[in-house]
């Protein structure tokens, strides 16, 4: 079975090679939207995005993430600012639960980002204290991804191949894990 | 830097500083004495080799790299002095990037 959301999920892929066109307000608008609603841990809304489009600090970024092979002209940073958690103690600084949450960002404007027809790739390997002095983030906002956005160049001289996957039947348990089946997944 | 007798300009050695400084960071998960410490090794000869041709800026830079890097390299097993380190070299070269493109502070809170 399929519809247009099925669709737009299976198709997405990561693009590293983008035309020079920066990506439009109305579409960079359309995807921080959809930004906004996805979901967080205890609805804490933590979740900041930074958009960066100034192509002096575009290069300057790149110097100091070895992740980032795309030449998008617009990162768009999903950060947490901890300042956000009500009942924010420091233990609480490193929870995976902030991490989910700006999994579930990043996800969701890459699927929007697609559906407009816009290139996406999320990258994670970025010097976060070297960012911190580019730009100027305090201590309690970090920058955890960032979404690569612009539109995809139409004749890629590096195609990659398709992101390998499992079937979905070889990533399932049902009910109880069983030791066996990690076998058969391999 | 007189670019005339040198192979690299003062803009490349603050890209190869950045990339093995970056590097360096993100492979704190590996084991000191494979990854990092390659790459900081590396920064440090190359920062010895230019420090007398480079902006005051960089000098900067390259002043931590050649004090800092010797240290962490005594530190390798105590991750956690080896990291704080890697962060400094890395908040650095942040200052060295920022102040050679101009970029000022802004209010912190
Ligand atoms: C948490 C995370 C971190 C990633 N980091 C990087 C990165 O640093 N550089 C990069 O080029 N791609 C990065 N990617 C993209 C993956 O390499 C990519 O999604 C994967 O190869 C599958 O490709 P596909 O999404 O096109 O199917 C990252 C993806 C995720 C989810």
């Amino acid at each position: 079975m399929s519809n247009p959301v099925l669709e737009n999920i299976r198709t997405r892929r990561v693009v590293r090679e983008m035309t020079d066109e920066q990506v439009s307000e109305e579409h960079l608008e359309i995807i921080l939207e959809a930004g906004r609603w996805s979901p967080t841990g205890s609805n804490h809304l933590p979740n900041r995005f930074l958009v960066v489009q100034d192509p002096e600090l575009i290069e300057l970024i790149r110097r100091v993430s070895p992740g980032i092979y795309s030449n998008a002209p617009t990162y768009l940073f999903v950060c947490v600012d901890r300042r956000n958690f009500p009942t924010y103690i420091d233990e609480q600084a490193d929870d995976p639960v902030f991490l989910m949450d700006v999994g579930q960002a990043a996800q969701t404007m890459a699927l929007a980002a697609h559906s407009l027809g816009l290139a996406s790739g999320p990258v994670t390997s970025f010097n976060v204290p070297a960012l911190r002095k580019i730009l100027n983030l305090p201590e309690r906002f970090t920058p955890w991804m960032v979404l690569c956005l612009g539109y995809p160049q139409p004749n890629p001289q590096f195609v990659m191949k398709p992101g390998k996957r499992r079937y979905w039947q070889d990533l399932v348990y049902r009910e109880r894990f069983v030791p066996w089946r990690e076998f058969e997944a391999d | 830097m007189d670019d005339e007798k040198k192979f690299l300009t003062e803009d490349q050695v603050v890209e190869l500083m950045s990339l093995f400084f970056s590097c360096s960071l993100l492979l704190l998960r590996e084991p000191a004495l494979y990854g990092p410490l390659r790459q900081l090794t590396a920064a440090e000869r190359l920062a010895a080799m230019v420090i007398d041709d480079v902006s005051p800026e960089v000098r900067t830079l390259l002043e931590v790299a050649l004090e800092r890097i010797p240290v962490s390299h005594t530190v390798t097993t105590r991750r956690d002095q080896y990291k704080a380190i890697v962060v400094e070299l890395n908040e650095a070269l942040g200052d060295c990037l920022a102040a050679r493109a101009g970029l000022t502070e802004g209010a912190v809170a």
